[in-house]
């Protein structure tokens, strides 16, 4: 007779494994292959989830683990959204996500477009521009501050190179009006390089035969690149624009180390702001409170979002 | 429409050389089919006349102007691909528009609307109108793509393969068609094909092409009853020219390397004795694989042939071809 593999395998089975895992079911030995991972995933995902929901209607603070926990129903979030400080930090927030979101667009793409007409050592430069993407954002933070130095610092003396104000006059990081577009212009520098890159993917995916196709039909370059060009690369600057959304929403570590969220706090970002009413303030249901805010923030944002990406990718 | 010249042109790609020194004339109004293998330099000529590619060298003119140096705008001359080459984003009806809405011709609407309709029901894709073009199969995106050049009245068409991937009855349609359209408007065509019943049956000229060199121009009926070489011979035909040493069949004439026998120039039931290896029933047709003297010869016979495999019939040359050793004919 004919032994399949799996009758081998299963006379090779030692008898006391195989005497437990007779009788299983398929269903069963499929769970128990599924376990630990679902095991896992609850304990480090949902778990925290439903205990910062649960935590953020009470007055729980981790710092004092003996005091009696109070309900205290919506009154964290009625005193968040009711907050001028925090309001602050959104509009804070909205503000380096639009203007980083606008920059890195506009760059990322006009990079792009110089790269793939493929001049000579254009590989070269590819890399030299993706550099920055790869540094640690907390030393990108850091060497900002020196570029933004008003004495020594590289950033002042180019602009005071190309418009002739005195480097030392202003100060990218203590200014209350510069600070917002100092981490703009920080993150800018660091993120570009990414948008860049997925917007080369979409430009080389277009095939050089619909250009010449678009020629022949006597299409302007202008025309070639509205009609051609931006519809077919829009969906990859959509997916860049979703991921630079979502990272920049939750920007921490670049700008506490270039401004601190300072000077006041004109650039204390809602993370920032969150992170200093968990473990400076040790407000717990506060800042519980406040994530699960900027969790159906962000992913109620996503969502919609998400939805026009698939409109456009159907188009 | 205009005729087309190319004269000495000249177009490398790295170390291979495309064309080499091409002359060409395309008559006013002409349907001209170029004829060659895979790398023979056929849609290389087209992209030369269309100005994708710029010469390294030669000149093409259109209609007796010069335009080596102009973008294929300038030249308004209509290119059907062979890769299709259709707006993906875009739907079938946008992609007829696409050529009329050029600013070079600023085209009413109702004149885009009308010529886009009537191009649509040529082809058989009218239907399909307000479909996205990624959502067509490849016949129907060939025909879009042969539409879109037919919308506009360019001074020629250059066409690669346009008919290459449409299914056998739409082909014999639209090999009808595309014939029809060109003797209506007197429109001057270039167009590449390997298939040798387009050939046949469209073109007014015929170029065969190799290694980037025209070998012979004419008529298809001249450069299938009077080829300069095997390798112009072998370009029309089914099935294709038999190729046998010159002395096969008795003398040659001096110098003589092959003898090239067309199915119609072997005469059966006199001569000498073949026994037949295999018959091929078509229907329209039926070929007759021989063994002759230890060399293959297909030919074709009666449809309704009582032949069998193992047979013997005797078979005769009548007005065969005879060709020198490097390839070249040798006229009696």
């Amino acid at each position: 007779m004919v032994k399949s593999t799996i009758t081998r395998a299963a006379h090779a089975t030692p008898e006391p494994v195989a005497a437990r895992v007779r009788g299983l079911s398929d269903r069963a030995i499929a769970w128990i292959f599924v376990a630990p991972t679902l095991f896992l995933l609850l304990a480090v995902n949902i778990f925290p989830l439903i205990w910062t929901i649960r935590l953020s209607f009470t007055n729980y603070r981790v710092n004092r683990p003996n005091r009696d926990i109070e309900w205290i129903g919506l009154r964290n979030y009625e005193r968040i959204l009711t907050d001028a400080d925090v309001w602050q930090t959104m509009q804070a927030t909205a503000h380096f996500l639009i203007w980083t979101i606008v920059l890195q667009v506009l760059i990322g793409f006009a990079l792009a477009w110089l790269i793939n007409s493929k001049f000579r050592s254009s590989n070269f430069w590819t890399t030299v521009i993706v550099l920055p993407m790869m540094l640690s954002p907390a030393v990108v933070g850091n060497f900002w501050t020196f570029l933004y130095q008003p004495q020594i610092g590289l950033f002042n003396h180019a602009v005071a190179f190309f418009t002739g104000v005195d480097p030392a006059s202003f100060s990218m990081i203590g200014d209350v009006h510069l600070a917002p577009w100092a981490i703009v212009i920080a993150d800018t520098w660091m993120w570009t390089p990414f948008v860049m890159l997925i917007c080369l993917a979409g430009l080389r995916s277009i095939p050089a035969s619909i250009y010449e196709a678009a020629e022949c039909d006597r299409a302007s370059k202008w025309r070639q690149f509205w009609t051609i060009t931006v519809p077919m690369v829009l969906p990859f600057l959509m997916l860049a624009v979703l991921f630079r959304g979502i990272e920049n929403f939750k920007m921490f570590d670049l700008v506490v180390q270039l401004t601190g969220g300072g000077p006041g706090n004109t650039t204390t970002l809602t993370s920032i702001d969150l992170k200093r009413e968990a473990f400076e303030r040790w407000r717990t249901g506060y800042a519980s409170a406040y994530a699960v805010i900027l969790f159906v923030t962000v992913f109620g944002l996503a969502s919609i979002y998400v939805k026009a990406l698939n409109k456009v990718k159907e188009r | 429409m205009a005729e087309v010249t190319l004269s000495g042109v000249t177009v490398r790609y790295g170390t291979t050389t495309a064309l080499d020194a091409l002359d060409l004339h395309v008559p006013d109004g002409a349907f001209m089919v170029l004829l060659g293998p895979t790398g023979a330099g056929k849609t290389t000529t087209l992209r030369a006349v269309s100005g994708l590619t710029r010469p390294d060298a030669g000149e093409v003119r259109i209609g007796g102007q010069e335009v080596t140096g102009l973008t294929p705008a300038q030249r308004n001359v209509a290119m059907v691909f062979q890769q299709y080459s259709l707006y993906p984003h875009l739907t079938v009806r946008e992609n007829l528009e696409f050529p009329l809405k050029s600013p070079l011709l600023r085209t009413p609407r109702d004149a885009m609307a009308q010529k886009v309709t009537r191009v649509a029901e040529t082809l058989q894709i009218a239907h399909k109108l307000d479909n996205k073009a990624t959502a067509l199969s490849g016949g129907e995106m060939q025909r879009v793509s042969i539409g879109r050049a037919l919308v506009r009245d360019p001074v020629a068409y250059l066409m690669d393969e346009p008919l290459s991937s449409l299914d056998a009855k739409l082909r014999a349609d639209l090999r009808i068609e595309l014939k029809s359209i060109q003797a209506d408007s007197g429109a001057t065509i270039l167009y590449v094909t390997h298939d040798q019943i387009e050939a046949m049956t469209m073109a007014t000229h015929v170029g065969v092409l190799d290694e980037g060199r025209l070998v012979q121009t004419g008529t298809p009926r001249e450069i299938y009853e009077d080829p300069v070489s095997i390798y112009a011979a072998s370009r029309l035909g089914l099935p294709r020219i038999n190729i046998l040493p010159a002395d096969l069949f008795g003398t040659a004439p001096p110098g003589a390397r092959s003898i090239g026998l067309r199915p119609e120039q072997i005469r059966q039931g006199e001569g000498q004795d073949a026994r037949v290896t295999r018959v091929e029933r078509l229907g329209d047709q039926t070929r007759l694989h021989l063994n002759f003297r230890d060399h293959d010869i297909v030919t074709v016979t009666d449809p309704h042939t009582a032949l069998r495999r193992g047979d013997v019939v005797a078979i005769a040359p009548h007005r065969p071809f005879f060709f020198a050793a490097d390839g070249a004919r040798i006229r009696a």
